[in-house]
């Protein structure tokens, strides 16, 4: 009973005659594609620790050369002493040097990177393997407290908050530049569309569960099915031509939607089917964040294998309960904090192992980010809002390592609500890393856009004083 | 245009169904006189629909969850429930990090008795409501350190937010330090009623560094030095003192910030997003909202402004007509009440397809009341529409005209089975599901399109089992699929 594409599109056609702006159901081949294809055979995934991480309890001095060690203690073993994590409790590579390349002081990661499950060693071992590079000191000018307004700074690369630039995401805008509006090449693994991925079209679909991807048909309906998903088709492409936005927006979701509701869910049964080990495993560490990597997986694994109508190359997840204003635990494994950082870092790590084994490792990267970091020192047993903290660029293509600088802690360096200072002055030894700098290297060296591209049609630079705003870019990190 | 302008049928189908969920015909029916009638005559009659301090008790957060959406099918009280809806989102709380079921319940109460009240009131009743107290955790905050995670929210979410109309910022980091201070050592008893433990409270002799207890100093309409909360004295008064400062803040045009940025909010929820500034100052003005605080009164002047009826446009569309998009909660509790269907027991089984429970198909849609993704609430408008939660609508309406075993989906009660002709049948089921006046001459096509099979079958035999089951219960979800269903 399954409607083939010609059938589609001889009646979307039919439908397109009567209004003269609505969209083919299969997006335009025309116009975006005189764009190469940047992205090309590559991946990339977003996640997202939403609540605002604790960057100090991350990525943790563990000794006092600069004097950062004894400044960490000051602030971590007040209130009882719980959250600081020592130096004998941190997680500290072994193989890959581990140091802050601002202030020589050696560097561990909160304990909860460092995996107990067979068969996976966790961000620890996969730094160690030269697969991650910590981004360390990341934040913007004029840092926001609110989770929100940092959170869509964040996902729209947009600090200066440009009217120009205030609806879209910064991968969503490489997409509407790239892609027309119904080539689906964003995946969000939840119900709503990710801040960075929106477009002033829709390429992109919010998918929870492949499973439950399938359009739903009725008994009946399915008898009737070609025409039922012709009329279907033909409401949706009438409203995706309206002048109205979000009728328009409406139409043009919902056709997408139709598209991949054939394409996508028989993704699921090829992974269970042929890749079972990775299906079981994900499933024994039974966390959100492993089930979200493993629609990913799936859908990766569809695209790598050609399946048709399957183009997805972003991808976004995010992981929640970062907000710890209270009850975060420091090395204690029933700590909120260490629970999540053994979430994300086994996780993390057996979705690297699944490429490896796929024979896609080197074509997938992964970046994580934050809203933002913690208040330096802590409060009973918790930490408020914060600004700079680390961010990981992961993957087999990723040199390994520590970039960026440390952000001074010392409580005299402290702003007045106690919070590291963003700075761009070149001669800083804890100069930040502008965010911005590691999503344009990011664009550029992975999506392979060019750096006038990034600047003209993704972030533009801040206007301001240099030493203090994102004046002058550098993608290249060179974490890749 | 304003309080004296004459309604139609179709304002008054775009009042009720603004106003509450639906309308039924049953709803329709009771208020037909208004046609006719002023916008004014109008709004009152809604302002007097019966109203109700829901108790949804239970053992479980998801007792307390049913109950209420059950309390919203039987539409008794739809006026307030909608708009308890706009403040749970406001207030955002979610049952499930507070994990006690008994203060959702008082905060629903807390909700149902101020909605519609005076909005300083309802502001000082959130500070000491108990399930807020947990959820931002007023009960952790501590004289050594204080917590600021209310009075942030406090400041961004529930008074001022963090920008005023003109992007200008309303408050410092200095502002959330003092506040906080003002909550520190308030507690709540199991039973849920708050105290102060006055041994957690900052007293300023203690706390001499953190300077006087003030707020907004020499800025928003305030003196050099700021106003003090302190003024009641210190302790209990404080936190109510702390709201009175803050609904005197006056932003960069030298206006309320509470009283423009509530009313703005309010026009988004019963109108559409983003609200010219002029609209927000006509709506404030013609309420008094910046001295009386009266809710209703505010809500009142948004039902008879020419924004409110701008959502009602009939196509065809241009770029600038306004819509919004229905809330999950609106699409389910509507089409259910539309449809005449009904949940099945206590955790209300929608008997068809899947057989879930409405709390499932509310949560693939993207809102389980009661429980908001965060602080923020929910994402309104584009925000809720994805090709996951399209997909789940979808899948609500198949599950619908699937319930044929048990009968609780009968077309018949609904409308007249002896048309034959497609386009009076069209029509029928559009005007069951209020969408007529919404469609384009186009889209009323397709539907006949699809009821003729591209017109291979030009009349209808609805009395044929067949025919009903297939194309009927088939049309009737095709349009709670369609673009125009998913928008008011």
């Amino acid at each position: 009973m399954a409607i083939t594409r010609r059938q589609f599109l001889k009646r979307a056609g039919v439908a397109a005659a009567g209004t003269v702006m609505a969209p083919s159901l299969f997006g335009s081949p025309l116009v975006r594609r005189a764009f190469a294809d940047t992205i090309g055979d590559r991946y990339l995934v977003i996640l997202f620790l939403n609540g605002g991480n604790d960057g100090l309890n991350t990525v943790i001095p563990i000794d006092d050369s600069a004097g950062m060690l004894t400044d960490y203690n000051l602030a971590r073993l007040g209130g009882g002493g719980g959250l600081r994590i020592t130096p004998g409790q941190a997680s500290v590579p072994s193989i890959v040097p581990c140091t802050d390349p601002g202030t020589g002081t050696a560097l561990g990661f909160h304990p909860g990177f460092a995996s107990t499950i067979p068969m996976l060693g966790g961000l620890s071992e996969m730094y160690d393997a030269g697969n991650v590079a910590v981004v360390q000191g990341t934040g913007y000018p004029d840092y926001s407290l609110s989770h929100e307004s940092s959170r869509i700074i964040w996902q729209n690369a947009n600090p200066a908050g440009l009217p120009s630039i205030a609806s879209t995401g910064w991968a969503g805008r490489h997409l509407a530049q790239e892609y027309g509006p119904l080539d689906v090449r964003g995946v969000t693994i939840d119900n709503s569309i990710a801040g960075e991925m929106r477009t002033t079209g829709t390429s992109v679909l919010a998918i929870r569960r492949l499973s439950r991807f399938g359009f739903p048909l009725d008994d009946y309906e399915e008898l009737d099915e070609t025409i039922y998903k012709d009329s279907y088709s033909d409401l949706y492409s009438e409203a995706g031509g309206s002048a109205q936005p979000l009728t328009s927006l409406v139409g043009s979701a919902g056709q997408a939607t139709l598209e991949s509701t054939e394409s996508y869910p028989p993704l699921d049964e090829k992974y269970e089917n042929e890749r079972s080990a990775f299906d079981d495993a994900y499933g024994a560490l039974g966390t959100s964040t492993a089930r979200d990597l493993r629609e990913i997986a799936k859908v990766i694994y569809g695209v790598s294998s050609g399946e048709p109508g399957v183009n997805a190359r972003f991808f976004q997840l995010d992981n929640g309960g970062y907000d710890t204003h209270s009850d975060q635990g420091g090395a204690d494994p029933n700590g909120r904090h260490y629970e999540l950082h053994s979430e994300v870092s086994n996780a993390v790590d057996l979705f690297f192992k699944d490429m490896n084994d796929m024979g896609v490792g080197s074509k997938v990267t992964m970046v994580i980010w934050s809203e933002f970091s913690r208040r330096i020192p802590q409060n009973s047993n918790g930490t408020d809002h914060g600004s700079q903290g680390p961010m990981f660029v992961i993957g087999e293509s990723v040199n390994g390592g520590v970039y960026g600088n440390h952000p001074n802690i010392d409580p005299l360096a402290l702003d007045t609500r106690e919070n590291t200072v963003y700075s761009q002055d070149a001669i800083d030894p804890f100069r930040s890393t502008d965010f911005r700098d590691v999503f344009g290297t990011l664009l550029k060296h992975w999506v392979n856009m060019s750096e006038g591209d990034i600047l003209t049609n993704v972030m533009p630079l801040d206007i301001g004083p240099a030493a203090t705003y994102w004046t002058v870019q550098d993608f290249d990190m060179g974490f890749l | 245009m304003g309080e004296n302008t004459i309604i139609t049928e179709s304002d008054l189908r775009h009042i009720l169904r603004r106003t509450g969920f639906g309308p039924t015909p049953k709803d329709f029916s009771k208020a037909d006189h208004l046609i006719g009638q002023t916008r004014g005559v109008a709004a009152d009659y809604v302002l007097g629909l019966n109203r109700k301090v829901l108790k949804a008790k239970g053992k479980e957060n998801l007792d307390v969850h049913n109950k209420w959406v059950k309390h919203l099918l039987k539409g008794k009280t739809p006026f307030i429930d909608k708009t308890v809806l706009f403040w749970h989102d406001h207030f955002s709380v979610s049952a499930n990090v507070v994990d006690i079921p008994e203060a959702m319940t008082l905060h629903l109460i807390n909700h149902y008795t101020y909605a519609l009240g005076n909005f300083k009131d309802y502001v000082k009743a959130i500070n000491k409501d108990a399930a807020m107290m947990v959820f931002l955790n007023t009960v952790d905050n501590e004289k050594a350190i204080p917590n600021e995670n209310y009075p942030r929210e406090l400041c961004e979410l529930f008074t001022l937010g963090v920008f005023d109309l003109n992007g200008v910022e309303n408050y410092a980091q200095e502002d959330i330090v003092q506040i906080a201070r003002a909550f520190t050592g308030w507690r709540v008893e199991d039973d849920g009623v708050p105290f102060l433990n006055t041994n957690q409270h900052d007293y300023e002799i203690d706390f001499p560094e953190r300077g006087p207890k003030a707020i907004f100093d020499n800025a928003h309409g305030f003196p050099p030095g700021g106003g003090s909360f302190t003024t009641s004295g210190e302790g209990e008064a404080e936190i109510d003192v702390v709201i009175d400062l803050i609904f005197d803040h006056l932003d960069s045009d030298g206006m309320n910030t509470v009283a423009r940025r509530t009313a703005f909010r309010l026009l988004e929820f019963f109108a559409y997003a983003n609200p010219d500034k002029t609209i927000v100052d006509e709506v404030v003005s013609g309420s008094s909202f910046d001295s009386s605080w009266n809710i209703e009164a505010l809500i009142r002047e948004i039902m008879v402004h020419d924004a409110f009826f701008e959502t009602a446009a009939t196509p065809p569309f241009v770029a600038t007509t306004k819509k919004s998009v229905k809330w999950p909660i609106d699409y389910v509790v509507s089409t259910m009440r539309l449809t005449r269907t009904k949940a099945k027991g206590k955790f209300l089984i929608l008997r068809g397809g899947q057989e879930l429970e409405l709390v499932d198909h509310l949560g693939n849609m993207g809102q389980i009341i009661g429980d908001p993704p965060s602080v923020f609430g929910w994402d309104w408008e584009a925000g809720w529409i994805s090709s996951s939660t399209l997909l789940a609508r979808y899948t609500f309406a198949r599950d619908i005209i699937n319930n044929r075993e048990s009968g609780a989906f009968k077309p018949k009660r609904l409308m007249d089975l002896s048309l034959t002709d497609p386009g009076e049948i069209a029509d029928a089921v559009t005007d069951v599901l209020g969408v007529t006046d919404q469609l384009t001459s186009i889209e009323r096509d397709h539907l006949i399109d699809y009821l003729t099979d591209n017109g291979a079958s030009p009349v209808l035999d609805l009395g044929d089992e067949d025919v009903l089951n297939t194309k009927l219960h088939g049309l009737f979800a095709l349009v709670m699929q369609s673009p125009a269903y998913q928008l008011h």
